[in-house]
């Protein structure tokens, strides 16, 4: 039986990105960036299925913010998460970038959970987030 | 040849309604913008045509992801036309359309228009400031800055392309076109500016993988650095995205903001670019954070101090 103590502290440092119902099929939008945090975190719905990706190209090794506008992280054809740097498309589902600049590399991935209310939150450490 | 810079830079984009919203935000004006699209100008004429990807009418993509279709120069007269016909008609197919304007490729496959320019004749006040020793740029009583002051793209500046081959690229601009080395960022390429411009730069090379070869930016001269920094606020407080700046290059000590774009590239606004005759030589210093700029800063919300005292009831 675990420790409820444990599961409210957890809890508690849970980051709330969204609701899941915020995020329609073939939609991305970005939240945050969290505390401490210069990026934001892309939240996309592809085929049914969440996908969180931390909102920094690979092009350079900073990584840098994708969209041309609020939300605006996809290419016009809505078949790709696209940095509109130098419109780099990416896989929604694996990040991997199929064409542009950073051809072969890949989006860093944000663990998330969908709570029993919908809410949709960062699991895990956010350091690196 | 008294190529003067570009006119219009012409993209195939695959979404006419957010570019169309984008570059109208940008402070560009629509000239017959129709939902395939059309010119978005500057005060002077020069602009951004854009239209949707699989418009036939448009000159044949790059072989990469960027959406730079043809780069539009513009000349002093038709002599120069004819000029630019006779040396590129060397080696290549150089196709003279009615309107007497001439297209052709360069060496790395890039689409070239030159034409007799179709610039208009600015003429408005740079950003006046006034300094201790100096005499008063603005009269008593007129002000700097207030809230709703005009801040829109004056010209068309500069274009910046990524190519695989640095080497190329300069041979040809300078060789075949007349183009002038300005100042070298080693390990990125060289800046140029044509004949019959005198700004430090119309045109940077980067040098990429094959597979990059495109636009990286596109720059719109400001009226001073005021009028950048008051442009780009407008701009992020719209919610586009800013990407690296406001700033002041060292090369060309233009003030630089710029911002990613629904059309594959950046969106730079410049102010306060150095000019440049022949007898300058160009500098060279190896590309980095240090080189590439004096000054960086990031826009932040308005801020101010103040407020009420501190453990007072709200």
């Amino acid at each position: 039986m675990s420790d409820p103590t444990a599961l409210l502290q957890h809890t508690e440092t849970r980051y709330l990105l969204c609701r899941a119902s915020d995020i329609g099929e073939g939609e991305a939008r970005g939240f945050g960036p969290l505390a401490g945090s210069r990026r934001k975190i892309i939240v996309l719905r592809r085929n049914g299925v969440l996908h969180a990706w931390r909102d920094a190209c690979p092009h350079y090794s900073t990584g840098t913010p994708m969209a041309w506008k609020t939300d605006a992280y996809m290419n016009g054809d809505k078949t790709h998460l696209t940095c509109h740097s130098h419109h780099a498309l990416f896989d929604m589902e694996t990040g991997q970038c199929i064409l542009g600049p950073c051809l072969g590399q890949q989006l860093t991935r944000v663990n998330i959970v969908v709570g029993d209310e919908g809410d949709v939150f960062v699991a895990g450490p956010t350091e690196e987030i | 040849m008294n190529i003067i810079g570009p006119d219009y830079l012409i993209f195939g984009v695959d979404d006419v309604a957010a570019c169309t919203e984008y570059l109208t935000a940008w402070g560009l004006k629509p000239v017959n913008v129709t939902e395939s699209g059309g010119l978005f100008e500057t005060l002077d004429g020069t602009g951004i045509i854009v239209r949707h990807k699989a418009d036939p009418t448009l000159p044949p993509p790059l072989p990469t992801s960027n959406m730079l279709r043809q780069q539009v120069y513009g000349v002093r007269a038709a002599e120069d036309l004819d000029a630019i016909e006779a040396e590129l008609g060397r080696d290549r197919r150089v196709t003279r359309l009615s309107d007497g304007s001439i297209e052709f490729k360069d060496d790395h496959g890039f689409e070239l228009k030159f034409q007799v320019t179709i610039r208009r004749e600015l003429d408005m006040p740079a950003e006046k400031i006034n300094a201790p020793g100096a005499p008063a740029q603005r009269r008593p009583n007129e002000i700097g800055v207030w809230e709703e002051m005009p801040a829109l793209p004056r010209t068309l500046s500069h274009v910046v392309l990524f190519v695989p081959d640095i080497e190329i690229a300069a041979r040809f601009y300078c060789d075949r076109l007349g183009f002038v080395i300005t100042d070298v960022l080693t390990g990125a390429g060289p800046f140029l500016r044509p004949r019959a411009n005198d700004d430090h730069h119309t045109l940077f090379f980067i040098r990429t993988p094959e597979y990059m070869k495109g636009c990286e930016h596109l720059a719109f001269h400001m009226g001073g650095p005021t009028e950048l920094m008051v442009a780009g606020t407008r701009f992020v407080k719209k919610g586009y995205q800013s990407f690296w700046g406001p700033g002041r290059h060292k090369f060309g000590s233009n003030w630089f903001w710029y911002f990613n774009s629904p059309l594959g590239c950046h969106f730079e606004y410049d102010a306060d670019m150095d000019k440049h005759d022949d007898t300058w030589v160009a500098r060279e210093a190896p590309m980095g954070a240090e080189a590439s700029q004096i000054v960086l800063f990031e826009m932040r919300e308005k801020w101010a101090p103040g407020g009420p005292p501190p453990g007072a009831k709200h």
